[in-house]
């Protein structure tokens, strides 16, 4: 085993991470493009415990010591749940709001939706379940001035600055650690807003503190004031804390001898550095991982539809990719709570490989879920504490996996367990086989997938035939199979690393801001040139905006304005239609009648592929609802391998010997396969279960798979 | 599945956390709860009469020990009237019908004009604890809010025998 290891020529060059609910991936990338991924079970207490844990596995791998190999690294990113778990946990700073007079109650109130935001459709009709969290702002710590600006952005009511200052000494002497300003409409006139924060700023250092103000328009302009208030206010409530959190676990690879400064993966794709401005973004990051991952490898291999899959413990999350596009959300929910977040859009369902099996006493139907074991796997890990059956001990039973390597064999399972829980809980009660039991699981679950992945693609005006899919996650390839079967796909893809595939695509991400702001352009297609001029320059005003706080926050990482690339771009829509869609602009500023004209065409060039050429409404003419700018600079990236292309026979050495396998009412001999010994070009006929310690790929009888040069499996039916 | 009986209790006293409420609000009611409901409510009360069921907070149906009769009781130890009769009719009543008597109650201009609407408060009488509140018309009668079929209760939806009554 020491000898396959040549430790003395690798260079690691980058880490990427992914600490999810369940499980804390690491994928480091040496300067040949080779990588490793390291696992280990997620400690929420305390995640810089999982992350090491995790990159000593995967360093083990290539007999790496940690210390050794994170001295030579250069770029790391980190996808976790700092933020978020800060944020469920209503766990923040004493944060002061000062709102317009009359409007004191809004927040508190919230919307409805927040009361079932993140439940299974049958608790969201189920209305004994909703609940209503306390504010993230209590009422007395909220104080209104007399304004208003109206939805044009004309002022109604002059600011009363003396209600200001009175907020504001109302809010210091309660000894707020944040003061958030959101006023009506300020998205379209900032001036009052930033009037209140400038008064705010001169009370707090009036009266000799340091307190950060923190005003919507500066962060957020954007419409929707719940969602505006909900966002600025997690800048107070919970970014600091978080960036404190993040500090802690760059100090704890500092400690093992790291050099880089770690940068975070953010709701948009792109990934920030923990100094930013904007930190409220890092709220969800892992699942972004696998897009942002895809679409890199669809760029370089020249993919350009592909259907993002990924089963973890918990949910299974798809995402869609037209024409190497993902597609941005603007008004995401999170922790029960509505943002204004791009963020990249992605559906989820709550099934995933621990997933707990309950019969319903009554019409003994089998149900998924929604809730799930998480990282306690199932019944089959005799520590977990879990009583109920999962979907991972159906894998148990049926030889999809191998108890005794789960995790490398970090956590060792009990076919025995898994297999007299399933009789005792599903088995016996629907008076069938055990394992007919547990293989009705699975294709209940493979069908569920099949069903949301069709929909999804269809709801896109598409075909499967149109997609490549790509499967990934830790539980992703033992399903790959199921979820696919009979759709027609393309093509496809299970990664050799689908399960860092999360932290890969972190690693893969650029180092990108991104800042948006809402704008309301209406204008008719015959508009004269004069008036197309006019909503030419008001884009471009709002570029300019954004413009500076994209190069402010690079700023912070040291990184002066010419290395910078800035990308324009904006949302636009038919007049009338609900739907916007967003636009990388082909210019870099707009002022005249010209340049209006370039954005309209490459609008309709962008709605004729996502949708249909027949599909363009011109006659309707166009509103603009936001400008977006975008801002990155050069990072390594992880390569993309390229090996040579070898026999079509699997060598001996990566036989692993014979495994009973149960599927279609049938006890077969699969055939087992060590993933990592597998050579480019071989080929490999079901039923096989081709393993590896982070994950398992399951290729049963009728299917064959084919390892091609940059280490993708492409699973086809035969 | 099953909860431990101190789960129960919790929920019983109103200190359920919330991940196991919404777990047993959105799963089917575990088959052994009534049972362990009812041995909780035992445990509450000083008498030994067996509670049958629940009608609110601090009012049951009793199998009363001497006689085998189901009864209408209050925690106190009221007995009301028999178990298929309105019990609100032998208690304690305050009705509020004046908007003095609503201010106590609600800010002035929040509170319902009595022309339209009373307040009835029902009371036990020896405890004074206040056991059901009702708010109809002025001349509405006394609501006789629940019959239950006890007897199908017990038989087809939770297959225990049905307690002996006189």
């Amino acid at each position: 085993m020491p000898l396959e290891k040549q430790t003395g020529r690798r260079r690691v060059q980058v880490l990427g991470i992914d600490a999810g609910g369940t499980m804390t991936d690491t994928f480091f990338v040496d300067s040949e493009g080779e990588f490793v991924v390291g696992k280990a079970q997620s400690t929420p207490q305390n995640e810089a415990l999982g992350l090491i844990a995790s990159s000593k596995e995967g360093l083990e791998h290539w007999g790496l010591m940690l210390e050794d190999a994170l001295s030579e690294i250069q770029t790391g990113v980190y996808s976790g749940t700092a933020m978020l778990n800060r944020v469920v946990q209503r766990k923040g700073l004493r944060t002061g709001l000062i709102v317009n007079a009359g409007m004191e109650d809004f927040h508190r109130m919230g919307r409805a939706a927040q009361a079932y935001l993140g439940f299974a459709y049958e608790d969201r009709i189920h209305l004994n379940t909703h609940y209503y969290d306390d504010p993230l702002v209590p009422r007395h710590l909220t104080r209104g001035v007399m304004e208003r600006i109206d939805m044009s952005g004309d002022v109604v009511i002059p600011l009363r600055e003396e209600t200001a200052r009175q907020a504001a000494r109302d809010l210091i002497a309660q000894d707020v650690e944040g003061i958030v300003i959101s006023l009506l409409h300020s998205y379209r006139n900032p001036a009052h807003e930033r009037r209140v924060r400038d008064i705010v700023e001169e009370e707090v250092r009036g009266a000799g503190r340091t307190i950060p103000v923190f005003a919507s328009t500066d962060y957020y302009p954007v419409r929707k004031e719940t969602h505006r208030t909900n966002t600025t206010i997690l800048e107070a409530f919970a970014a600091e804390p978080s960036r404190q959190t993040l500090q802690k676990i760059t100090t704890a690879f500092k400690e093992n001898g790291s050099k880089f400064d770690f940068r975070v993966m953010a709701t948009h794709g792109g990934t920030i550095s923990w100094k930013a401005k904007e930190l409220a973004r890092t709220i969800v990051s892992g699942p972004i991982g696998g897009v942002i991952g895809a679409k890199y490898l669809g760029e370089v291999l020249g993919y350009s539809n592909i259907a993002c899959s990924d089963i973890g413990g918990t949910s299974f999350d798809v995402a869609l990719i037209t024409q190497n596009e993902l597609t941005i959300r603007n008004d995401p929910d999170m922790a029960r709570l509505l943002l204004s977040l791009p963020l990249v859009a992605m559906d989820s369902v709550g099934a995933g490989a621990g997933s707990f099996i309950r019969l319903d006493p009554y019409t003994k139907a089998i149900k998924l879920g929604p809730d799930s074991a998480g990282y306690r796997v199932g019944v089959c890990w005799a520590e977990s504490g879990i009583a109920t059956v999962t979907v991972s001990d159906c894998h148990i039973i049926l030889g999809y996996l191998n108890p005794d390597n789960f995790l490398g064999g970090q956590v060792k399972l009990s076919r025995e367990r898994a297999w007299n829980a399933m009789k005792e809980q599903i088995a016996d009660p629907l008076g069938l086989s055990v394992e007919d039991a547990a293989a009705g699981v699975i294709e209940l679950l493979d069908s569920d997938l099949r069903d949301y992945l069709r929909s999804m693609i269809s709801g896109k005006g598409s075909t499967p035939g149109n997609f490549v899919c790509f499967s990934y996650g830790g539980a992703g390839p033992v399903h790959t199979y199921g979820y696919t079967e009979g759709l027609g796909f393309e093509d496809v893809i299970v990664p050799a690393w689908a399960a860092g595939f999360s932290a890969f695509g972190c690693a893969a991400a650029d180092f990108e801001y991104r800042y948006d702001k809402s704008l309301d352009i209406n204008i008719a297609t015959d508009a004269s040139g004069d008036l197309k001029a006019v909503q030419a320059q008001t884009l471009q005003s709002a570029w300019q905006e954004l413009k500076e706080r994209v190069l402010e926050e690079f700023e912070i990482n040291g990184y002066s304005s010419d290395r910078v690339t800035l990308q324009p771009g904006f949302r636009m829509q038919y007049r009338g239609q609900l739907n916007d869609l967003e636009i990388e602009s082909p210019i870099m500023e707009a002022h005249g009648a010209e340049d209006w004209n370039k954005l309209v065409d490459a609008f309709n060039d962008t709605y004729g592929r996502v949708y249909a050429a027949s599909a363009r409404s011109p006659e309707l003419g166009y509103s603009v609802t936001g400008a977006i700018m975008r801002g990155m600079v050069p990072i390594p990236k992880p390569k993309i391998p390229k090996d040579e292309l070898q026999g079509e026979s699997p060598p001996n050495s990566a036989k692993l010997g014979t495994r009973k396998f149960y599927r279609h009412k049938k006890w077969v001999d699969a055939q087992l396969y060590k993933m990592e010994a597998l050579l480019p070009g071989n080929r490999i006929t079901g039923p096989a279960v081709i393993e590896s310690d982070a994950t398992t790929f399951v290729v049963p009888g009728g299917f064959e798979t084919w390892l091609d040069g940059h280490r993708l499996f492409h699973l086809k039916e035969v | 599945m099953a909860y431990t009986k101190a789960k129960i209790k919790d929920l019983l006293d109103g200190k359920i956390d919330r991940d196991t409420l919404h777990t047993m609000l959105s799963t089917p009611k575990d088959k052994e709860r009534f049972q362990v409901y009812l041995e909780l409510l035992q445990e509450q009360v000083k008498w030994d009469d067996q509670i049958i069921l629940p009608l609110g907070p601090k009012l049951y149906i009793v199998q009363r020990k001497l006689d085998k009769k189901w009864m209408i009781r209050s925690q106190a130890g009221y007995d009301f009237c028999e178990w298929d009769q309105n019990w609100k009719l032998h208690a304690r009543i305050r009705v509020r019908d004046t908007a003095a008597q609503m201010e106590e109650l609600y800010p002035r201009l929040m509170a319902p004009s009595p022309e339209w609407q009373v307040i009835r408060e029902y009371f036990c009488p020896l405890s004074g604890d206040l056991l059901d509140v009702e708010a109809p018309t002025p001349w509405y009668p006394v609501i006789h809010d629940f019959e239950p079929d006890i007897e199908a209760f017990y038989k087809d939806w939770l297959g225990m025998p049905v307690p002996e009554r006189a």
